[in-house]
């Protein structure tokens, strides 16, 4: 019995050395599981263009529940100047897939203008946030709406704690605003620029032109749209434009396009698409990758 | 206790039992040398053991790949074929006790394993992706299969054996038989037969007579419900067929299933288990408070035998298994003392988790202890399992201790009553 002292002494340090790591290894392990947990409600965020309001997906919509066998339910968010929040409609119980519009009662155009918007982007989504408990959404922002959503991804979006934007799809959304130009760069594009590293890394991000002829849609320039790559490239995870031609491509009739109701049902709401409509996308998405290897900056 | 004294020394009696004990002592230090690699290898060297994480062992350790690769081979020569050898050591001892040729019998008894675990499916296919027995089989789960096959093997062919040097010695005009003339007849008659036995098994079933009785079992286990008698009879159940011999893939550890991931998101949703939505799983009781050790809270075996053991073999094998049941693998405990086929410890082996579950399930329902929710990796020490998973509740902590000190109570008795067991066995 005359070693016993130590016996216990040792047996008690190697308790010890069991169980303390193990206490900071399971306090890593919950915050672990915390950050990377997903709430099943994952709603998609539509925003307009200028001059349009919270019904202007209307018809997108529309679209998308006739196509796909999910009945997505649609909120309404309007945002007055004051900041006030007026709501309509509902996210029905269950739906884990609701889409969300968020308008405002400014919806003019111009820089000045778009910050504010994304301002009280951020008020709507906070306030959504608190009342769904959701921890994760795509984005989809029509025209000046993408210029609005890019804004709030860089500045706001940080300081709200745990949550994480998905993906985000951008239809005809002027970066360079209404210049056609490739070297000069217009406010807003120089400040998403100064600001783009706080874009979230995780994030995929599409980026929908339209053309009419081979220069523009209409209203939208394509070289603008293009000025999205200076915004995006080399700092998300993954940046795609694409670009659609044919039917219905004028600006104001893009989100209502069939192709691209197609690849917004693949790529944003990622949905498995049936066989003939997979074919059609895939078709449309080789034409364009054949131009890009045009490029004469390839060797 | 005088009764189950009784009967364990007429069971020891029996030449079965006596060679089962016999075969299980022989392979023991095969088995516990297994078992310590596989403690290296789970616990230590994969990526989702318990010292692996909380150590943080793949930062620092160099060269693991090579470690890993070394474990694994090791692991696969001698857990792989532990049922080959206990078919072997089983007809081996019975045909010494026939005073037949022991060695031969053995061999004999060894093959016939394999004949049953054949793999049917890849007979007669160019496919190499299929292995040409079925592997799993042939490694701790197939212990029950080997018994069988050694027992009966075992006794065919030594009195097969004898029959023909008899029938020879009648008849000398065949000559002497040789050693060769005495193998082949008995040989050949027992392929024949278990190549029968095999290929009729492999007609009704693609997995062999093992697979079926694994399937069967695991979909019996896989949902009990939440309904805790339930949870206490098929845990009960489970263990009785731990102690027949099947061993292994009837384990009740199961972090993934649909209740525990929902319980795993309510938590992280909440902050804490409390009020998670399935609070009486075989996950939340069985899992965390009567698996210490392995099937049977083999950990408080270990600690009762400290206690209360005086004999020499017992103390032995608790002092080498000490480890291996820290992280919950105790095949060593229960084939080296051997707890198999040994009727007075059954009793705790069944006794001492049906209790602690029936402790568990009291707690919960009286919402002393959250439920665990996080999940914990398999090889975490039995006692540490509730608390990591309720999230460090003392709580938790507090019951598992119980549960351990209860069930070293209910294991002590029974291992003092071994102390009266004597003779030559516990020479070892």
């Amino acid at each position: 019995m005359r070693h016993s002292w130590w016996r216990w002494l040792v047996g008690i340090l190697l308790v010890l050395a069991v169980f303390l790591p193990s206490m900071t290894w399971m306090q890593n392990q919950i915050t672990q599981y915390k950050t990377n947990y997903k709430t099943p409600l994952d709603p998609t965020i539509m925003v307009p263009g200028s001059s349009a309001s919270q019904n202007r997906f209307d018809a997108l919509i529309k679209e998308l529940r006739k196509e796909t066998k999910t009945a997505h339910s649609v909120l309404k968010v309007k945002v007055a100047e004051n900041g006030q929040l007026s709501y309509t409609g509902s996210i029905r119980r269950g739906d884990n897939q609701p889409f969300i519009v968020v308008a405002f009662e400014n919806n003019r155009d111009g820089y000045a203008n778009i910050v504010k918007q994304a301002q009280w982007l951020n008020l709507a989504m906070k306030d959504l946030i608190k009342t769904y408990h959701f921890n994760h959404f795509s984005t989809l922002g029509h025209s000046n709406g993408g210029l609005i959503l890019s804004l709030f991804l860089e500045r706001y979006l940080s300081q709200i704690k745990d949550v994480n934007v998905d993906r985000l799809m951008t239809i005809a959304t002027p970066y360079n605003m209404e210049s056609n130009s490739t070297t000069t760069q217009t406010a807003i594009l120089k400040e998403l620029i100064k600001y783009r590293k706080q874009l979230p890394k995780s994030l995929t991000v599409y980026s929908v032109a339209g053309t009419e002829n081979y220069s523009s849609d209409g209203t939208v320039p394509a070289n603008s749209v293009n000025q999205g790559k200076y915004v995006f490239q080399n700092q998300v995870s993954h940046y795609t434009q694409i670009t659609v031609t044919g039917d219905d491509t004028t600006h104001s009739a893009l989100p209502q396009n069939k192709q691209i109701v197609l690849l917004i049902r693949q790529y944003l709401l990622q949905e498995t698409l049936p066989v003939k409509d997979r074919y059609q996308n895939q078709a449309q998405n080789q034409v364009d990758s054949r131009n890009a290897s045009d490029d004469p900056g390839l060797p | 206790m005088r009764k189950l004294w009784g009967l364990n020394q007429r069971l020891n009696q029996w030449r079965a039992i006596r060679a089962i004990k016999e075969a299980l002592r022989v392979v023991y230090p095969f088995i516990l040398l297994m078992t310590v690699v596989d403690v290296l290898g789970q616990s230590i060297l994969a990526s989702d053991g318990f010292f692996f994480q909380i150590y943080h062992i793949g930062s620092w350790l160099p060269a693991i790949a090579v470690w890993r690769v070394v474990v694994q081979v090791m692991s696969i020569v001698i857990n792989g074929l532990v049922a080959v050898m206990v078919a072997f050591m089983i007809a081996n001892y019975l045909a010494k006790t026939y005073r037949s040729d022991a060695l031969a019998v053995g061999i004999i008894s060894a093959l016939s394993f394999l004949t049953l675990n054949v793999n049917y499916q890849a007979l007669g296919r160019k496919t190499t992706s299929m292995s040409q027995f079925m592997e799993a089989n042939l490694g701790p789960q197939g212990i029950f299969l080997a018994i069988v096959v050694g027992l009966g093997v075992g006794w065919g062919a030594s009195h097969l054996m004898t029959w023909f040097s008899r029938w020879r010695l009648r008849h000398p005009q065949f000559g002497q038989p040789s050693w060769t003339g005495r193998i082949v007849l008995p040989l050949t008659v027992i392929l024949l037969i278990m190549v029968a036995v095999g290929y009729g098994l492999s007609l009704l079933t693609p997995y062999g007579i093992n697979g079926v009785v694994y399937q069967a079992l695991s979909t019996l286990v896989a949902n009990p419900g939440h309904q805790g008698i339930v949870i206490v009879m098929v845990t009960t159940i489970s263990n009785f067929l731990w102690w027949i011999g099947f061993v292994g893939p009837v384990s009740l550890a199961g972090n993934s299933s649909v209740t525990s991931l929902q319980n795993l998101s309510y938590a992280i949703q909440h902050g804490s288990g409390w009020g998670a939505p399935h609070l009486v799983t075989l996950h939340t009781l069985g899992d965390a408070y009567a698996n210490f050790g392995g099937a049977g809270m083999t950990l408080s075996l270990v600690i009762a035998i400290w206690i209360g053991s005086r004999q020499v073999s017992y103390r032995r094998i608790a002092n080498q298994t000490f480890l291996p049941n820290l992280v919950n693998l105790n095949e060593p405990t229960l084939l080296g003392l051997p707890l198999l086929f040994n009727p007075i410890l059954l009793v705790p082996f069944l006794v001492a988790p049906a209790v602690n579950i029936t402790l568990a399930w009291f707690a919960l329902t009286w919402k002393l202890v959250p439920p665990i929710v996080y999940p914990v990796p398999r090889t975490t020490p039995g006692p540490l399992i509730a608390y990591l998973g309720t999230g460090g509740d003392w709580r938790a902590l507090v019951l598992s201790l119980v549960c351990l000190s209860v069930s070293v109570l209910i294991y002590l008795p029974f291992v003092r009553l071994l102390n009266h067991e004597g003779g030559s066995d516990h020479a070892a």
